[in-house]
């Protein structure tokens, strides 16, 4: 009977209950699997690690759309190039890119804080090394109070340590396609690679004849 | 009704001094010694902790140092104090129009529109107080009916506030003739024909001490009764902020130049505050034992005016920074000033789903800028030109305009490398091109390239291109 009225108070906790998430919460990232399987898209207020065996493989491409619909500018820490001006202009996307340049990751750590924490970006873009998990703990803690989406991209990570990043995801491109491997997401369990379509988006690929 | 207010500050230059040291050094023994050649000098100013081994006004400095052998000797500069009475009238600007220079030590307010803003003299001497929280200074404060009588009773030590001009008279009438401010000859010779007071002056015939006395006499006695216009040169605020304080240690750091340097900013804060100007660099002038200075200059990338904010945004720009020598002097001077820009807030944005920005994207950028340093937040910038490396340009963030890019044609890459690199072709397959880009004849890096997109041994789409040194990767698509 007290359980009951527990119940009934909202104090108990279900784990059977369906968590329903509110399409408010998401920001459509562009890919119709990848939405499915991240509960619908990227969450906001979140900090987001992009896994990649080699920089250039496909994790810019696959964040296009998204960079498309911001109405703030986007703000790159660290990348491994330039950001490109006529590229981003061909593919729709208008922010002129501000770029932060640090000597020591712990600088580079610190102003992505700073930037989280001034809310004036769509989207917050830093190539950092493996971090602590202190660091991705205290990121996603502003990440979330700020409401901002923030994506690291690293190397690949061989270790299963738990960070506390909202989206694990490994990105490998194969001769045929690219692939999307969820090692972690808010709503589910770790999923195999799956294919994304990236290419459509990218100068036409022409096989050769052989 | 008395409508004058005479601010006297008999130990002015030492105060300033006392206030930048700590509790510890403020209590040892201090003066300031004023004349000509050494070893005839006497005392002018001195501390508490002076004041309680003996030392007095007037002493000889051989009888100074011989009562207390530890006792900390300067000299008294005349300069430096008035230009200390010129900051303080600056800081009083903020509150009190019209303010007349009594060097080196005095200030003469006028009174009467601003007593019934602050509700009567203890209103107002505590917004006087109130800009003096980090300045402790001695001071005595009297009002007066004519500008005189309020000096006179000031300068005596007489703290006397009152609406009552009936009152500041008889104050002023007993007040030793000594302490009329008139010359030393008059003061004697008054004394010898028995006049000792003030009043005693007052009651003697005016033409007959003309006689005796010369105009000047008469010249004072109508000043003193307000019949003379006193000559009031009011106090100009300068245009721009120049100032500079001395640090009477040696200070080894930036980091221990940040107190003395809260002061300047504090005045600097004032200033602008009095202008509505904002401040988008400062320059800091650090002055060695050698007569050398080193500067440092400190932009901001957006316009500041509080006090907080150019401290903040300082302090980070000088943690980066080392001092070679140590410094005896710092000097602060505002560059860059501008009027205030009214802030809008977006209401649009604001309504949106998305989260209010806490701060402008050029405060962010200032405290980016502070810490890291300027080249390190950069922004592109788009130009003519059809070499690909020109076409943009990354830009202080600063310096950036809105300038529209013109739709490429072509594919572009979304990213290019700083330097091209060498490839070798075998490793790619070519998938789209060759597009001729030949350009630049006119300058010294003429460029004539063939592009082709290409995939690499890692399935990565790349843009690489042919020239007469060979092939080269020069961008990615991914």
């Amino acid at each position: 009977m007290q359980l009951q009225q527990l119940l009934q108070q909202g104090l108990v906790w279900q784990g059977q209950q369906q968590q329903r998430h509110d399409q408010q919460q998401f920001v459509d990232s562009g890919w119709v699997e990848l939405n499915q399987n991240l509960g619908g898209g990227w969450l906001r207020g979140s900090v987001n690690e992009l896994q990649v065996a080699q920089p250039f493989s496909g994790e810019l491409a696959l964040l296009v759309p998204l960079l498309r619909q911001l109405q703030r500018p986007i703000l790159w820490i660290n990348p491994p190039a330039q950001p490109y001006l006529p590229g981003l202009l061909h593919q729709q996307i208008e922010h002129s890119p501000l770029l932060v340049r640090t000597h020591s990751q712990q600088h580079a750590l610190w102003a992505l804080e700073q930037a989280i924490q001034s809310r004036q970006f769509g989207v917050l873009l830093a190539w950092l090394p493996e971090l602590s998990a202190a660091w991705v703990r205290r990121l996603q803690q502003a990440a979330e109070q700020h409401q901002q989406l923030v994506f690291i991209i690293t190397a690949w990570q061989h270790t299963d340590e738990a960070r506390a990043y909202v989206t694990r995801l490994q990105l490998q491109r194969g001769a045929d396609s690219f692939q999307v491997g969820i090692k972690k997401r808010r709503f589910g369990w770790p999923l195999a690679p799956f294919v994304c379509p990236i290419d459509q988006l990218l100068p036409t690929r022409r096989r050769l004849v052989s | 009704m008395n409508t004058w207010l005479y601010l006297h500050a008999p130990q002015l230059l030492l105060d300033t001094q006392l206030a930048l040291q700590t509790p510890a050094q403020q209590q040892q023994p201090q003066v300031l010694l004023a004349g000509s050649r050494v070893g005839a000098r006497q005392v002018v100013q001195y501390n508490q902790a002076a004041a309680a081994a003996g030392i007095a006004l007037h002493m000889a400095e051989v009888t100074a140092t011989t009562l207390v052998a530890e006792l900390q000797l300067r000299p008294y500069q005349v300069a430096h104090e008035q230009s200390i009475l010129e900051q303080l009238a600056q800081l009083w600007y903020q509150d009190i129009a019209h303010i007349a220079l009594y060097p080196p030590q005095g200030l003469l307010f006028e009174v009467a529109s601003v007593l019934r803003l602050y509700g009567g003299f203890q209103g107002l001497l505590q917004q006087l107080q109130q800009r003096l929280q980090e300045w402790p200074i001695r001071y005595v404060v009297a009002s007066g009916d004519t500008p005189l009588r309020a000096r006179l009773l000031a300068q005596a030590g007489q703290s006397l506030l009152s609406n009552d001009a009936d009152s500041v008279q008889q104050a002023v009438a007993q007040l030793p003739i000594s302490a009329s401010g008139l010359e030393p000859v008059h003061i004697t010779r008054l004394q010898q024909v028995g006049i000792t007071t003030i009043g005693a002056l007052q009651q003697r015939h005016r033409s007959a001490l003309g006689k005796r006395f010369g105009r000047t006499m008469t010249e004072y006695l109508a000043r003193l009764n307000g019949e003379l216009p006193m000559p009031q040169q009011y106090y100009q605020p300068p245009a721009q902020f120049s100032q500079q304080l001395d640090l009477l240690a040696e200070v080894a750091s930036w980091q221990q130049l940040l107190f003395p340097l809260r002061r300047l900013l504090q005045q600097l804060e004032a200033f602008l505050q009095v202008r509505q100007l904002s401040v988008r660099a400062l320059l800091l002038q650090v002055k060695h034992r050698d007569g050398q200075h080193t500067e440092q200059v400190i932009r901001f990338a957006h316009p500041v005016w509080q006090l907080k904010d150019m401290l903040g945004l300082t302090q980070l720009q000088l943690e980066r920074q080392q001092l070679d020598q140590p410094a005896l002097e710092l000097a602060l001077q505002a560059q860059r000033l501008e009027p205030r820009q009214p802030h809008h807030g977006d209401l649009v944005q604001a309504s949106s789903e998305l989260a209010a920005p806490t701060q402008s994207l050029g405060e962010l950028v200032s405290r980016l800028q502070a810490r890291l340093g300027e080249q390190a937040v950069q922004i592109a910038q788009p130009q003519r030109d059809w070499r690909p490396q020109q076409v943009q340009q990354w830009q202080l963030w600063q310096a950036a305009t809105a300038t529209a890019m013109a739709m490429p044609q072509l594919p572009r890459p979304l990213w290019l490398l700083t330097t091209e690199q060498a490839i070798e072709l075998q490793q790619w397959q070519l998938q789209w091109g060759p597009e001729r880009l030949a350009s630049g004849w006119w300058d010294d890096t003429p460029c004539q390239r063939d592009y082709y997109i290409a995939v690499d041994q890692q399935q990565r789409q790349g843009w690489i291109f042919h020239s007469e040194q060979g092939w080269f990767v020069h961008g990615w698509f991914t």
